[in-house]
């Protein structure tokens, strides 16, 4: 019993938030690309798969960032907004949580019936999303950092 | 075609609205429930009495269990069960911290902070 009490401190939650927030943050940013290359490829087969790639991405960051977000509330206590560097960490975490989950919804009910106009909107947002969520990162780091 | 999007903007704003709302309101259920596993916070609660000790316990765990350990018998940091220092100089390290071996936590902590995380580690020897 001892041990399912220390297995799950501060520690455990420590490591998995460490772990598994780096996929969601390298899966939004190379989804962005990805996607950005698809939007300027010339021919319609290299476009597609390109866009495939970006939405294929965009989904396992989505699924990714889950476990990240709940790892981290459970680090926390399950305090979502806290202070100093903390909050700061949080001001770009629920945005880019928020962006990412919307993004992911967007697409998978759109899917290939997007207008010109209507991706280059989510390009903009996914483009956000990515600076985001890697600021997120950095608050993250700083806080690791300066413990 | 455009239709489509506008639907889907709609269908995404909502589920994503959804996600993180459920997200939120669940901590923010968890957190105003002391019953709850995350209300004990560092030190198992188990010597937590009164609602200084139990704010202390809070600020613990977010700042200092990740050193000090969630019990607060050590990790990087020293075992605080019992500090021969006075209540002004633990004040102080935690403020100002100890050069190449603790933070400051002067950004982040009131000095009214520092108090409840005194009364909580003197919570601590009184076990």
């Amino acid at each position: 019993m001892a041990l399912a009490t220390n297995f799950f401190d501060a520690g455990f939650w420590d490591r998995v938030h460490g772990g598994s927030t780096h996929l969601p943050i390298a899966l939004a940013l190379t989804s962005a690309l990805l996607d950005g290359i698809g939007s300027i490829a010339p021919s319609g087969k290299v476009r597609e798969g390109f866009r495939f790639s970006g939405y294929f991405t965009l989904l396992l960051a989505a699924l990714g960032a889950v476990p990240a977000v709940i790892s981290g509330l459970m680090l926390t206590k399950w305090d979502a907004v806290g202070s100093g560097v903390t909050l700061l960490h949080h001001y770009f975490v629920w945005p880019s949580f928020g962006l990412l989950i919307a993004l992911v919804a967007w697409r998978s009910i759109v899917r290939h019936r997007t207008s010109r106009i209507g991706f280059s909107i989510y390009l903009i947002a996914i483009l956000t999303t990515a600076v985001l969520i890697s600021i997120a990162g950095f608050w993250g780091g700083e806080m690791v950092l300066n413990r | 075609m455009m239709n489509i999007e506008i639907k889907a903007l709609i269908a995404a704003l909502l589920i994503s609205g959804t996600v993180v709302g459920a997200f939120l309101g669940t901590a923010r259920m968890v957190q105003s429930n002391p019953s709850m596993p995350s209300g004990k916070s560092a030190g198992q609660s188990s010597a937590i009495e009164g609602p200084k000790v139990a704010a202390g316990a809070k600020l613990f765990a977010l700042n200092c269990a990740h050193c000090h350990g969630i019990d607060a018998t050590g990790d990087e940091g020293p075992d605080l069960h019992k500090v021969a220092k006075t209540d002004e100089r633990i004040k102080s390290t935690i403020l100002n911290g100890v050069k190449g071996e603790m933070p400051a936590f002067a950004k982040k902590l009131t000095a009214d902070d520092a108090a409840t995380l005194v009364t909580f580690i003197r919570s601590l020897s009184a076990k």
